[in-house]
């Protein structure tokens, strides 16, 4: 079955592999599987009937659950603030950790309910100071704080809902991890307004400052990006001396995916800048060998890494 | 304001925090690791939503995001081989484990939020016309708000109730007092007691009878508001207060607003602003950016903490935690760039050089301010330090007591500020007022900023000395809030006016008040 092909996220993964992972679903565990842009559940050839019955009362299959959270971030630059900066960033969530962190319902204090996680107070502070009480509270605003409890409840569940797809996706291993924040960049490439600049900018910095330092030895707090829109790659220089030594870098969201997600930021020496003919195991980069110089056409060949992270080599080197 | 620039900075500075090595750790701004981190991100957070520069939503999704990112890694790097099974990670994610997460919560509920809408002051009359906030009701149709300096003991059979002030807003009419009650076999008052309210009455001139209502707001245990109900009408002149015993006290409900009183007010004169005692406020524009307001609320933080954490104690407290005076600190240099980041603050502005020649002078390190030490301290904090390094006031407030105000302050930055009273207790002063234009959210968070008042509130007394504040107690009745101010130093008894210098991002007021301490507890 194939799940979550509606997003449209173009061809920037054909420099990627297929990869796997297990996921624990029902009494056992079932194979996951992303190839070409797509989460597929090799186990389940009728989601759908599966979610049917889900919605009847049934009991949502493991798979399915993270299928459904895959879909769910596809767009979410959560999940470039949270995800993995580089292959040395490993984030270790096992299935263990994400069943122990799968609480109860929320419960907020003075609530009814079944005992749970008891939360702060909120806003306007329930507590109140001095020797006594007001005698009785008004019927508005008694209903108003029922409706506040009752928005709160929701709020938390959804922040509770969305840390545990979080934590469901990053068990799923650095392959994973790196072609879902590809996904992302991606959604985002072609509207990058100010809305989502900061967030953008901030994930490429997170990522290119340590491939930089790599690079060229520069302190990654030094390095500074700057999101490129229009035609083009983008730029890149190296200015100043000393504690003024700045890497200054443009570059467009789509290097996220088309790039690093792939693995391949820092090829043979060179910082690839964009992907000119995308492919698995051979593709054709542009790539930069000192700052300031021209970019020039390198022929990679990628094979597999360790974690699912591909490692490229120029061809003929 | 670059709000695009605000929000890369504040993200930015998630990234570099975690590439710095994560280890497990508590969210205090000195320490290093993931709490250090979110504390400084917090710091950050907190002063461009101030300024206005980043919306709480976006800040909550940035620090939530963060929370998890750190957590993750840390169980990582911290706890047992990476892809060990075990409860690493719902450790530290399950609602309430981390002290910020859920944080996105915590943090989002009260910590996080916008100071009020800035306005010009001398718009508002200054004593009428108060608007609630969102939700409440209207003012009582036909009247302005009134306030009422007191100052009435009233006995009864058992003790006495002292009423400080009577104000009629929005909000309902209230008495705010003090009482003691005599202990049967000595005839001592020394501990308040309980206060027999249900048998008291009250009766205006026109017939119209009331009971009053103890209400939860007060300061000390000995101080409450009394509603009074129903309702009286605006306009009465006197309220004739029975007591149990039979006794009857007359209270005239005719005194003017110190700070508004009857008649043209003339201009201050230019050689002395504050003009007289009694005299009409003085406004002025501030000249300051939104940023450079912001640091100067840090800098009265900073001032208000210090003499609670002399530095003899900070050394010998620093095996165990540097304190909540570095804790204040720690940032301020990240803080500075986000707000010019955000286009708030100059990099040209003395400000940043004022606060860290105050971090030398009261020696915190940690803040990161880069900019070199300033030499021209305000006045002000110039009078703070002099108190600071002197170890202990000149003169301490001789003994309790209670000096009625009364005082409305023109609208500034979207507050409304009633000076209540000045309460010598204790060793400590506090300045009462009564507060309108505040969310009902935002104090109380242990936070660098406070969230809740965007005004910095200066006493200065007839002796020359000035006295910062910070806020302490917050006692809400609907709109209204009764807001407890501690003055650092204290105030001497011996002042017989104060000067109160309410500094906004707009504007300041500054209004001369004459002090007649009267009610002890």
């Amino acid at each position: 079955m194939i799940f979550g092909t509606s997003i449209p996220n173009g061809q920037w993964f054909d420099s990627l592999p297929s990869c796997e992972a297990q996921v624990p679903c029902g009494e056992g565990r079932h194979p996951v599987r992303w190839e070409a842009g797509s989460f597929l559940l090799p186990e389940h050839p009728d989601v759908e009937g599966e979610l049917v019955l889900a919605a009847l009362g049934g009991e949502k299959s493991g798979c399915v659950e993270v299928a459904e959270a895959w879909q769910r971030h596809g767009a979410d630059l959560s999940v470039l603030a949270i995800g993995p900066r580089h292959p040395a960033d490993e984030i270790v969530v096992g299935w263990d950790d994400v069943a122990a962190a799968r609480p109860g319902p929320v419960r907020l204090p003075g609530s009814l309910g079944p005992p749970g996680p008891a939360v702060a107070p909120g806003p306007g502070g329930l507590a109140q100071h001095g020797l006594m009480r007001r005698a009785g509270a008004r019927p508005a605003s008694m209903a108003a704080l029922g409706a506040r409890r009752r928005q709160m409840q929701a709020e938390l569940e959804l922040v509770e809902r969305r840390r545990n797809d979080m934590l469901s996706l990053l068990a799923l291993g650095y392959g994973f991890q790196v072609r879902l924040a590809g996904q992302v960049a991606v959604a985002h490439e072609e509207a990058a307004d100010e809305r989502v600049r900061p967030a953008l900018v901030a994930a490429i910095s997170g990522r290119l400052a340590p491939v930089a330092e790599e690079w060229l030895g520069i302190d990654p707090g030094q390095v500074v990006v700057s999101l490129h829109t229009g035609p083009g790659w983008g730029s890149v220089e190296l200015t100043g001396r000393g504690e003024e030594r700045r890497l200054r870098v443009s570059l467009p969201a789509g290097w996220l995916a088309r790039v690093w997600a792939c693995g391949m930021a820092l090829t043979g020496r060179h910082l690839v800048v964009a992907v000119q003919r995308a492919g698995w195991p051979d593709a054709r980069v542009l790539a930069l060998r000192a700052p300031g110089a021209e970019p020039v056409e390198l022929d990679v060949h990628g094979a597999a890494g360790t974690g699912d992270a591909p490692h490229w080599e120029v061809r003929g080197a | 304001m670059n709000r695009e620039g605000a929000e890369t900075y504040l993200r930015l500075l998630g990234e570099s925090e975690l590439r710095e090595p994560l280890a497990a750790g508590v969210p205090q701004a000195w320490s290093g690791g993931p709490g250090g981190s979110i504390a400084r991100m917090m710091a950050v957070a907190q002063a461009l939503i101030a300024v206005g520069a980043l919306d709480a939503e976006t800040a909550r999704d940035i620090l939530g995001n963060f929370e998890l990112a750190a957590a993750v890694r840390r169980a990582q790097g911290t706890q047992g081989a990476p892809g060990a099974p075990g409860a690493r990670i719902g450790s530290v994610t399950r609602p309430g484990a981390i002290r910020f997460a859920g944080g996105a919560r915590g943090i989002a509920e009260g910590v996080l939020r916008a100071w009020p809408a800035r306005s010009m002051p001398g718009v508002a009359q200054p004593s009428g016309g108060i608007q609630g906030a969102e939700g409440a009701e209207g003012p009582p149709a036909g009247g302005p708000d009134r306030f009422v300096a007191v100052g009435v003991t009233v006995p009864f059979d058992r003790g006495e109730v002292h009423l400080i002030w009577y104000t009629h807003t929005a909000a309902g009419a209230r008495f705010k007092v003090m009482w003691r009650t005599r202990e049967p076999d000595s005839g001592r008052s020394r501990l308040p007691g309980v206060l027999p309210i249900e048998e008291f009455s009250a009766a205006d001139e026109r017939g119209g009878r009331y009971r009053l209502h103890v209400t939860a707001q007060g300061g000390p245990e000995w101080t409450v508001n009394l509603d009074v109900h129903p309702e009286p009408p605006d306009d009465i002149s006197w309220l004739d207060i029975c007591a149990p015993g039979g006794r009857k006290t007359r209270v005239s409900l005719n005194a003017t607003d110190q700070a508004n009183p009857p008649g043209p007010p003339g201009p201050p004169g230019p050689s002395d602003p504050a003009s007289a005692p009694g005299a009409a406020p003085e406004i002025r524009e501030a000249k300051v950016s939104p940023g450079e307001h912001l640091l100067n609320m840090l800098a009265v933080r900073l001032l208000t903490i210090a003499p609670e954490f002399p530095h003899d104690l900070r050394l010998q407290l620093a095996a165990v935690s540097p304190g909540p005076l570095t804790n204040a600190a720690a940032g301020l240099g990240h803080v500075i760039a986000a707000l010019e980041a955000a286009d708030v603050l100059s990099p040209l502005s003395p400000v940043p050089g004022r606060l860290a020649a105050l971090c030398a002078s009261l020696r915190v390190s940690g803040h990161g301010i880069t900019a070199p030490p300033a030499r021209d301290l305000p006045e002000p904090w110039l009078s703070l330090l002099a108190h600071y390094h002197r170890r202990k006031p000149e003169s301490a407030p001789t003994s309790d007591g209670c000096a009625t105000l009364a005082a409305v302050l023109p609208e500034l930055d979207g507050v409304r500020l009633a000076l209540l009273s000045l309460d010598n207790s204790d060793g400590s002063t506090v300045l009462n007022v009564l507060a309108n234009g505040l969310a009902p959210d935002g104090h109380g968070a242990a936070s660098a900023v406070d969230m809740h008042f965007s005004l910095s509130i200066w006493v200065h007394d007839s002796g020359g000395r000035w006295h910062a504040t910070r806020p302490s107690n917050w006692h809400w009745a609907d709109s209204e809030c009764v807001l407890t101010l501690h003055l650092v130093p204290p105030l001497a008894e011996s002042a017989t006016w104060v000067d109160v210098l309410a500094v906004g991002q707009s504007a300041e007021v500054r209004v001369r008040l004459p002090l007649d301490w009267g009610y002890s507890p």
